[in-house]
C-alpha cells in the first residue's frame, strides 16, 4: 500500500490506452454518474445566467457592496478563480519544459481547468463594472471623443493580461487537442461524429511537417505560457498593490498571488483527477504517482504561502504605520478573525500533514486537504479584499461588509458552470492527452 | 500517378524503408507521433519571435503615443514618458501576438484546414492516428512500389487510382 507507482502501470501500452481514452469520448450514451453530476452544475450555472441578468437589470446595489467595501466578492471570486486557473497553465507549461513525464497524463485535465477556471474568472470584472455595456471603453480603440484609456493604471494592464491569457489558455488548449481531434475522427463510430471531429482537426493527419512544426512550435508556446501565467498573477496582484490602501500597499502582491495560484491551482488538479481516475477507469495512466508528486507541490506551495503570511505580519509591524496596524490587529482579532483565522488553518496548517507518505497516499485525506485549500484561499481573498477596505484610515469611514444572497448565488453559479464546463470536456474529448503519453508507453501490446 | 499507402508495425521498420521508397516517388509519412531522427528545422520561432518583438513594440508605441501625442494629461508635472508603466501592457500584447502568430503561422505552413486528402480513402490511414506506422507513395511505377514494400516487410498495402 505504502510502495508508490510509477508514472503508468507496467503493462500499459499505446493501442490500449488509445482505445481506452478515446472510447470515453466516442461513447454513445453518456455514464449515469455523468448525468447525476450534470444535472445540479446545469441547475447551478442556469442560476448563474439568471443571476447575471437581474443583475444587469437590477444593477450593482443588488450585491453587499458599498462604501467603505465596494470590493466584494466579485473581485474575490475573480482573484480567486484565476488562480485556480493559472494552475492548470504551471502544469501543462512549467513542467513541459522541465521535460517531467507524469504532466502528460493530467495536462489535458489540468488545461481544461485553466480554461473554465479563467471563463468564470473573466465573467466577474464585467459583473463588478456597473456599467457593463461599456466595458469596450477598456479597448484603446479610436473613438469621437478622443479619449484614451489610462495605461498606467495597473486595473488596465489586468484586462490586457486578462484578454491574453484566456486567448492563449484557448489557443494553447486547441492546438494540444488536435492530434487527439485527429485520433477520434479516425475511430468515431457515426458520420455525424467523423465529420465534427475531423472539422474540428483541421485535417492533421500526422505528417512529418505537421509534427515537426507542431513540436518546435509546442515547445515555444509553452516556453511563452509560463512567464505569461506569472505576469497575469502578478499584474492581479498590482490590482491591489497599485492603491494606496491599507493593507495592499505592499511590493509583496505579485509574488504572494503566484504563491496562492499554485496553491489553489495544485489543489483543484487534485480534486478533479482523483474522482476522474476511478470513475473513468483510468488508474492506469493516472496513478498514485501523480497524486503524490501533487501533495508535494501542494506542501511546498502551502509553505510559499505561510511565508507570505508571516512577512504580511512582519512588514506591518515593522513598517509601523498606524492605519496598518490597526487594520491588521483587527484582521487578526475584529469582526472577521474567523476568516483570518481559518485561512491560516486551511492554507498552512493543514497542508502540513503531507509531510507524511502515508496521507500523501491517502486519497480521501489529500481530497479533504484539497477542498480545505480551495476554502482558505477563497477566505484569503476575502480577507484582502474585505478586511483591508472595512478599516480604511479614517475611522469615521469605518464600515462593515455582508454578502447578500445574490454574491452567493453567483459565486456559487460559477461553481457549476465550472464543473459544467469540466463535465463537458470528459464528455466531448479524451481526457488524457493521448499523444503525448505515446511519448511513455510502450508502442505496442505485450 | 498512383497513390498507394503502405502501414508498417514499428516505428524503425518505416524509418528503414523512407530512403529506399523516396526513390520511387513522393513520399510522405502519417504517424502517430513524430518520427525519430527529422532534423529539419521549423521556422515558426522565428516566426514566434518577431510577432512577439512587433506586438510588445506596437503595444508599447501605442501607449507613449496615447499619453505625450493623442491625449497628454499633466497630473502634478509628472513626465508623460513614464516609460515604466508601460511595460506590463506592451509585454501582455507581445505575448498575444506571438500565441495568435505561433497559432495561425502553424495552420498556414501547413496549408490546415485540410479536411479532404486522397489518401483518407485508404482503410490503412485509420490506424496512423493510433498505433500505425503509415507511408503514402505517389508513383509512375506501382508494380516496382509493391514490389520493394513486400521486400521492406510492410504490414499492409493500399492502392488508391487518382
Amino acid at each position: 500500500m505504502n510502495a508508490i507507482e510509477p508514472v503508468t502501470l507496467p503493462g500499459s501500452n499505446n493501442p490500449d490506452m488509445t482505445d481506452h481514452v478515446s472510447a470515453i469520448a466516442l461513447r454513445s450514451k453518456a455514464f449515469l454518474w455523468w448525468w447525476i453530476a450534470v444535472a445540479p452544475a446545469a441547475l447551478l450555472t442556469s442560476i448563474l445566467i439568471g443571476s447575471i441578468l437581474y443583475l444587469f437589470y437590477a444593477g450593482v446595489g443588488i450585491w453587499g457592496i458599498d462604501w467603505p467595501v465596494a470590493w466584494g466578492f466579485a473581485i474575490i471570486s475573480y482573484v480567486w478563480w484565476i488562480a485556480i486557473a493559472s494552475g492548470g497553465t504551471f502544469i501543462s507549461a512549467l513542467f513541459f519544459l522541465t521535460r517531467s513525464e507524469w504532466r502528460n497524463s493530467i495536462n489535458r485535465i489540468a488545461e481544461s481547468m485553466t480554461l473554465f477556471g479563467a471563463a468564470c474568472a473573466g465573467i466577474y470584472p464585467i459583473l463588478h463594472l456597473g456599467r457593463p455595456w461599456f466595458f469596450y471603453w477598456l479597448f484603446p480603440y479610436p473613438n469621437s471623443m478622443g479619449l484614451w484609456p489610462q495605461f498606467r493604471s495597473p486595473l488596465l494592464w489586468d484586462f490586457f493580461a486578462i484578454l491574453t491569457y484566456v486567448t492563449a489558455s484557448v489557443l494553447f488548449w486547441y492546438l494540444g487537442l488536435l492530434p487527439d481531434l485527429a485520433t477520434l475522427r479516425d475511430r468515431a463510430p457515426t458520420r455525424t461524429k467523423q465529420v465534427v471531429y475531423g472539422a474540428m482537426a483541421l485535417g492533421f493527419r500526422g505528417t512529418s511537417g505537421q509534427w515537426r512544426h507542431y513540436h518546435a512550435l509546442y515547445g515555444v508556446l509553452a516556453a511563452i505560457m509560463a512567464p505569461l501565467v506569472c505576469s497575469v498573477h502578478s499584474i492581479v496582484g498590482l490590482d491591489f498593490a497599485g492603491a494606496a490602501t491599507v493593507g495592499w500597499h505592499s511590493t509583496m502582491f505579485p509574488p504572494f498571488f503566484i504563491f496562492g495560484a499554485f496553491l489553489s491551482g495544485f489543489a483543484t488538479v487534485l480534486l478533479l483527477i482523483m474522482p476522474l481516475r476511478r470513475l473513468l477507469r483510468l488508474q492506469r495512466y493516472i496513478t498514485t504517482r501523480h497524486v503524490e508528486v501533487l501533495g508535494r507541490l501542494l506542501l511546498t506551495s502551502s509553505l510559499f504561502v505561510g511565508y507570505a503570511y508571516i512577512m504580511d505580519a512582519f512588514t506591518t509591524y515593522y513598517g509601523g504605520e498606524k492605519a496598518e496596524i490597526t487594520m491588521f490587529q483587527e484582521k487578526l482579532f475584529g469582526y472577521y478573525a474567523g476568516i483570518y483565522w481559518a485561512t491560516i488553518l486551511f492554507n498552512v496548517l493543514l497542508p502540513q500533514l503531507l509531510w507524511f507518505r502515508t496521507i500523501r497516499l491517502n486519497q480521501l485525506v489529500v481530497g479533504l486537504i484539497s477542498v480545505g485549500v480551495i476554502v482558505g484561499m477563497w477566505c484569503e481573498r476575502y480577507t484582502i479584499v474585505v478586511v483591508s477596505l472595512h478599516r480604511p484610515r479614517l475611522p469615521s469611514s469605518y464600515g462593515i461588509f455582508h454578502a447578500t444572497i445574490w454574491d452567493w448565488l453567483t459565486l456559487t453559479g460559477t461553481a457549476g458552470f465550472f464543473v459544467f464546463g469540466i463535465l463537458m470536456i470528459v464528455r466531448l474529448v479524451p481526457v488524457i492527452s493521448m499523444f503525448e503519453m505515446r511519448e511513455i508507453l510502450a508502442p505496442r501490446r505485450p | 500517378m498512383t497513390l498507394i499507402v503502405a502501414s508498417f508495425e514499428s516505428e524503425t521498420g518505416l524509418i528503414e524503408a523512407l530512403p529506399r521508397l523516396r526513390g520511387l516517388g513522393a513520399v510522405e509519412t502519417y504517424t502517430p507521433k513524430a518520427l525519430q531522427g527529422d532534423d529539419r528545422t521549423s521556422i515558426l520561432p522565428l516566426v514566434v519571435l518577431i510577432a512577439a518583438l512587433l506586438g510588445a513594440g506596437a503595444g508599447f508605441g501605442m501607449q507613449v503615443y496615447a499619453n505625450t501625442v493623442g491625449y497628454p494629461v499633466d497630473i502634478g508635472g509628472r513626465p508623460e514618458f513614464s516609460w515604466p508603466a508601460f511595460v506590463p501592457i506592451a509585454f501582455e500584447i507581445g505575448i498575444l501576438s506571438a500565441m495568435l502568430a505561433g497559432f495561425f503561422g502553424y495552420l498556414i505552413v501547413n496549408r490546415l484546414p485540410h479536411l479532404y486528402d486522397p489518401v483518407d480513402e485508404a482503410m490503412l490511414m485509420r490506424g496512423a492516428t493510433c498505433d500505425r506506422w503509415c507511408v503514402s507513395i505517389r508513383t509512375d511505377s506501382p508494380d516496382r512500389t509493391h514490389d520493394l514494400l513486400r521486400d521492406l516487410a510492410a504490414e499492409h498495402v493500399e492502392e488508391l487510382s487518382e
